[in-house]
């Protein structure tokens, strides 16, 4: 299924407010989360690669902390309640065994976003991470905030 | 991140040489002539990864770079599904083109990856007058941009922005395989072999 010419690519660190489809290619242990508004049909999709920002502010959606708080913010500018928003989310694997480096990142991106929604009393209304495949990842607002997954065994699914 | 022009060529050079090597063993493993293009070394931003690595399913050989040279660099070979079936086909004289990969393909794969990666950090490693080692080899057959990013982030104490992509296309017109060679030097790495480059281009008097 290639996106089509209106859908926005969100590259790693990138997110987008709107209600234009929306998608994120080969998530590794990167996380693709969307913030979706169930009321306005507007949304917001993040591409996380890293659980903590440690203060910086130059590249906020890369960071779960920081992406997410942007992600509200921004959704509450186009005239969202937070009551109205839930999230959905997919990647976070572990794509390799043996290597030096943190390996176990995209468990720990997940995790952190998890805590930090809950906190948001934002609920987490569908997801599908971990494992050690890779994900792309399509999210249309329009369509009740629709995720579809194509995953690198070959697999399609939709939260 | 800027590399100069001067950087540029002697990073251009360095990767031409390790790619000569490996394209050989190729050559010498299909017994037939292998293509080489001219390597493209870019500064990238982590977000436009996507334009130059997608989706689709390949084989990825990866390896780390160890040696006498600051370590955390990888090196990658790449090749296409389909150019995975023909490569084991070619070296094993099957036919069967309609198959899924199965371990024959996994066991040619870390076979070549590891002769081709070898042979490209013998060439490199002659010219900057160091040893340089691949570390064993982990095979992933899935996105490439998940294998690559999900490095990226693992080396998540220099949280990452940028990466200088090193990459050469390797094309066999006989056996329509097509494959590259990767090379992601961490910051480190790539300034120690800027800094050896520069010795060897202009050597202290």
């Amino acid at each position: 299924m290639p996106p089509g010419n209106d859908t926005v690519i969100i590259g790693i660190g990138e997110y987008q407010v709107g209600s234009m489809p929306m998608a994120s290619i080969g998530l590794g242990s990167c996380v693709g989360l969307v913030i979706h508004d169930r009321k306005t049909g507007n949304g917001a999709l993040v591409h996380i690669m890293l659980p903590s920002s440690h203060g910086k502010t130059d590249r906020p959606g890369k960071y779960a902390d920081s992406a997410i708080e942007v992600l509200i913010k921004e959704l509450t500018k186009k005239g969202s309640s937070p009551a109205d928003l839930i999230a959905k989310m997919a990647g976070g694997s572990a794509m390799f065994k043996t290597f030096s480096g943190n390996l176990n990142i995209g468990e720990r991106n997940i995790e952190v976003i998890r805590k930090l929604l809950n906190e948001k009393k934002i609920p987490v209304k569908g997801e599908d991470v971990g494992g050690c495949v890779g994900r792309t990842i399509f999210y249309y607002p329009k369509e009740n905030g629709k995720l579809v997954i194509k995953k690198g065994d070959g697999t399609l699914s939709e939260l | 991140m800027k590399l100069t022009h001067v950087q540029t060529d002697a990073l251009q050079e360095l990767g031409n040489i390790g790619a000569a090597h490996a394209a050989t063993t190729l050559s010498t493993m299909l017994s037939a002539n292998i293509s080489m293009s001219v390597p493209e070394i870019k500064v990238i931003d982590i977000a436009e990864i996507h334009k130059y690595v997608g989706d689709e399913i390949a084989a990825l050989v990866l390896f780390q770079v160890n040696g006498e040279v600051k370590p955390g660099g990888y090196l990658l070979l790449y090749i296409p599904k389909t150019s995975v079936i023909r490569l084991t086909n070619a070296m094993l004289g099957l036919t069967d083109m309609d198959r899924e990969l199965d371990e024959m393909d996994r066991s040619a794969l870390l076979e070549v990856g590891n002769i081709m990666v070898s042979a490209f950090l013998d060439g490199t490693a002659e010219l900057l007058n160091i040893i340089m080692l691949p570390s064993p080899p982990q095979l992933v057959i899935d996105m490439p941009h998940a294998a690559i990013q999900s490095i990226l982030a693992s080396q998540e104490s220099e949280d990452i922005d940028e990466v200088v992509l090193f990459k050469t296309a390797m094309v066999s017109d006989a056996h329509n395989i097509q494959s590259s060679i990767f090379l992601f030097p961490n910051h480190p790495m790539l300034e120690d072999i800027i800094r050896r480059l520069e010795e060897i281009l202009n050597p202290p008097i």
